[in-house]
C-alpha cells in the first residue's frame, strides 16, 4: 500500500473526530473525539516514517502523543467531573454561566 | 556542569516545583510558599537576564540544543516569562491568602506551567513544540480549574480545556503533515527542505494552516479567541495574570521560530505569498474584535481579557511586518511582549489590590467612588491601564510605537494595518479611560458594596515593582530596546 492510502484513512480518522467534537453536545463524547484525533495523527506519522527510514523520528513522536494523550485524558476528565459535581450536567449547551 | 548553563532556567525551576511538592506534602502549616516560588522565578529570570545582557550564551551539548534552542531569544523569553510569573505568583501570595483558598498545589502548577512554557519559548523542533505546548496547557487548564467548587471557574476550565485539546490535535495533525513533507521534525531542517522547494507544496501549505490554527488559538487571535474571556473570567486573577502574560509570550516565542526560523526566507517570499497575508488578516480583524468587544463589557476583568485579544493583534502587526524588516519588525514585537507583560500585571493587580475578603472587585460598578476614598491603591491602575491603551510616558506607548512603525517602514498593504491599528487603539481610549472615570468620578449606588482595598505586602510590592518599569520602559526605552535587537539577531541575521 502506498503512502496515500495511509493518509487517506488518517484523514478519515481527523476528519471524523472534529465533526464528533464540533457536532456532539456531550463533553464527554468530545474528549472522546479529541483522542480520535490524536490517534490519527499516530498513523500518519508512523506511515511517514516508513517513507523517511532514515531515522526514527516519526515512531518516537508517536509514542510521545500516546504519552501526553494520557495525561490529557486524565486532566480532562478530572475537569469534567469537577464540572458535573458543581453543575449536575455534562451538556455544553447548559454551560452558560460565562457570556457577555 | 557549564554545558547546562544556557538551559540553567529551566532546570532551577524544575527543582523548585519538585521542591515545594515535597515540602507542601510535608508540612502542616502553611509555608511562605509564595516568596519562595516567587524568589525562585525571580532568581531564574536573574540567571537568564545576566546570560543576555553580557552576549555571550555558554555552548549546550548538541543533545540539548537539537530540541531546545540556548540562544539569546530564548533567554530574553526565559525573562519574560519568569517574570510574568514571579509577579502573579506574588499577587496570588496576597490575593489567595485574603480570599481564603491558598492551597500549596497552586505554586507548583504555576512553576511547571512557567517551566512548559519556556521549553514552548526555545523549542526548535516539531516533538519539543509539541511536548512544551502541552506541559504549559495541561498546567494551565489545571489552574483554572484551581477553584473547583465556583461554576465559573470550572466552567472557564472545561471550554479551555476542550477547545484548546481540539486546538493541539489540530497543531498536532499539522506538525505530523509537516514530517511528512520534509521528512524532518526540526525546523532548522524543514527550513531547508521549503526553501529548497522539495518539500510536497500542498501538503506543506496545508501543514502551514494547521500550525497558524493552534498556535493563534494559543495566543488568543481571532477568530479563535473564544476560550479567552470565559478561561480569563473564570480563574482567579493571578491565575489569569499569569496567563495573560506568560502563556501569550510563548505563543508569540514560538510563532516567531516557525514562522520566521523555519518558513521566514525573504528570498522565497513577497507580500503576497508565504504567511504574511495570513497574518496581516488576522492581525486587523483581531485588533478591531477585540477592541469593539471590550466596549460592551460590564465586568473590568473581562474587559482585561478582550483587551489582552487586541493586544495580540498589535504584536501580529510585528509579526506580519518581518518581510521587509526583518530585525526591526522582530525586535518590536519582543519589546511590546514585555511593555505589555508588565502594564498588565500592573493592571491585573490593581484589580486584585481594590477587593478584600468577601469583596473582590470585578465590575466597573464595584469600582465606582473607590479612587475619590483611596487615592494611592487606585494610582496604580491608572498608570496600569494608561500604559495598556498607549499613552506616553509608559512602556505600553512605545511598545505600540515601535511595532506600528515597524508596520509602516514595511510599507505597501501594512501602511493600512498601521492605520486600523491606530484607530482600534484608539477606540480602546473609552474603555480604558472608563476605569479611571468610574474610580474617580462616579459614586456608588445606595446599597452598592463600595470596593475596599485589602492590605498585603505581596500585592503592594508586585505594583511597585510592575509600575516601576512600566514607567522606566516609557521613559528611557532605549536600553530595552537593546536587548530586545540582541535577542532578534538570533533568529533574522
Amino acid at each position: 500500500m502506498g503512502i496515500g492510502t495511509y493518509l487517506a484513512l488518517a484523514s478519515v480518522l481527523f476528519g471524523v473526530g472534529a465533526a464528533g467534537f464540533l457536532a456532539r453536545r456531550n463533553m464527554l463524547i468530545q474528549l472522546m473525539s479529541i483522542e480520535l484525533m490524536l490517534n490519527s495523527v499516530n498513523v500518519l506519522l508512523l506511515a511517514f516514517n516508513r517513507v523517511n527510514p532514515s531515522n526514527h523520528d516519526g515512531q518516537v513522536f508517536a509514542f510521545f502523543v500516546i504519552a501526553v494523550a494520557a495525561a490529557e485524558a486524565a486532566l480532562g476528565l478530572a475537569i469534567l467531573i469537577a464540572y458535573y459535581r458543581v453543575t449536575k450536567t455534562l451538556n455544553t449547551d447548559d454551560a452558560t454561566l460565562l457570556k457577555y | 556542569m557549564s554545558q547546562l548553563m544556557g538551559v540553567s532556567p529551566l532546570l532551577l525551576l524544575v527543582a523548585a516545583g519538585l521542591a515545594i511538592m515535597l515540602v507542601d506534602g510535608f508540612t502542616k502549616e502553611r509555608a511562605e510558599l509564595a516568596s519562595v516560588t516567587a524568589v525562585s522565578l525571580f532568581v531564574a529570570a536573574a540567571l537568564a537576564g545576566t546570560m543576555l545582557a553580557s552576549g555571550n550564551v555558554a555552548p549546550a551539548p548538541d543533545v540539548i540544543t537539537r530540541y531546545l534552542a540556548v540562544d539569546q531569544l530564548a533567554l530574553f523569553f526565559d525573562v519574560v516569562i519568569c517574570v510574568g510569573a514571579g509577579l502573579s505568583v506574588l499577587l496570588a501570595g496576597g490575593y489567595l491568602r485574603e480570599h481564603g483558598f491558598e492551597r500549596g498545589e497552586f505554586y507548583v502548577l504555576i512553576l511547571f506551567t512557567a517551566f512548559g512554557a519556556m521549553v514552548l519559548a526555545r523549542a526548535v523542533d516539531l516533538l519539543s513544540i509539541f511536548l512544551g505546548l502541552e506541559t504549559m496547557s495541561l498546567g494551565a487548564y489545571a489552574l483554572v480549574a484551581y477553584r473547583r467548587t465556583s461554576a465559573r471557574a470550572v466552567e472557564g476550565a472545561v471550554k479551555y480545556f476542550l477547545l484548546g485539546s481540539f486546538a493541539a490535535a489540530i497543531l498536532l495533525f499539522g506538525s505530523a503533515l509537516l514530517y511528512g513533507a520534509t521528512g524532518h521534525t526540526d525546523l532548522a531542517g524543514i527550513g531547508q527542505v521549503v526553501a529548497a522547494g522539495q518539500a510536497d507544496a500542498t501538503l506543506t501549505v496545508l501543514a502551514l494552516v494547521m500550525l497558524i490554527v493552534g498556535l493563534a488559538f494559543k495566543l488568543g487571535a481571532v477568530p479563535f479567541h473564544m476560550w479567552v474571556p470565559d478561561a480569563y473570567e473564570g480563574a482567579v486573577t493571578p491565575v489569569t495574570t499569569f496567563m495573560s502574560v506568560g502563556i501569550k509570550a510563548a505563543a508569540v516565542a514560538v510563532l516567531l521560530r516557525v514562522l520566521v526560523g523555519a518558513f521566514g526566507d525573504p528570498a522565497s517570499m513577497g507580500l503576497y505569498t508565504g504567511w504574511t497575508p495570513v497574518i496581516m488578516l488576522l492581525a486587523v480583524i483581531t485588533m478591531v474584535y477585540g477592541n469593539l468587544a471590550a466596549l460592551a463589557q460590564t465586568s473590568v476583568k473581562r474587559m482585561l481579557a478582550y483587551s489582552s485579544v487586541a493586544h495580540a493583534g498589535y504584536i501580529l502587526v510585528g509579526l506580519a511586518a518581518v518581510h521587509e524588516v526583518g530585525s526591526f519588525a522582530v525586535s518590536s514585537v519582543l519589546y511590546y511582549i514585555a511593555a505589555y507583560t508588565f502594564s498588565n500585571v500592573l493592571a491585573f493587580g490593581s484589580l486584585i489590590l481594590m477587593g478584600s475578603k468577601g469583596k473582590e472587585a470585578v465590575s466597573y460598578d464595584d469600582l465606582a467612588g473607590a479612587g475619590r476614598r483611596h487615592p494611592v491603591a487606585a494610582f496604580p491602575f491608572v498608570i496600569g491601564v494608561l500604559s495598556l491603551l498607549g499613552m506616553p510616558p509608559t512602556a505600553g506607548f512605545f511598545g505600540k510605537y515601535y511595532v506600528f512603525s515597524a508596520a509602516v517602514q514595511a510599507g505597501g498593504p501594512m501602511i493600512w494595518v498601521a492605520v486600523i491599528g491606530v484607530l482600534a487603539s484608539a477606540v480602546g481610549a473609552y474603555y480604558y479611560l472608563k476605569v479611571i472615570v468610574y474610580l474617580f468620578m462616579r459614586e456608588p449606588e445606595e446599597d452598592q458594596p463600595i470596593a475596599v482595598p485589602m492590605r498585603s505586602m505581596y500585592v503592594t510590592v508586585t505594583l511597585v515593582l510592575a509600575g516601576y518599569y512600566v514607567v522606566k520602559m516609557g521613559i528611557t526605552p532605549s536600553r530595552y530596546l537593546d536587548w530586545a535587537v540582541s535577542a532578534a539577531s538570533s533568529l533574522v541575521g
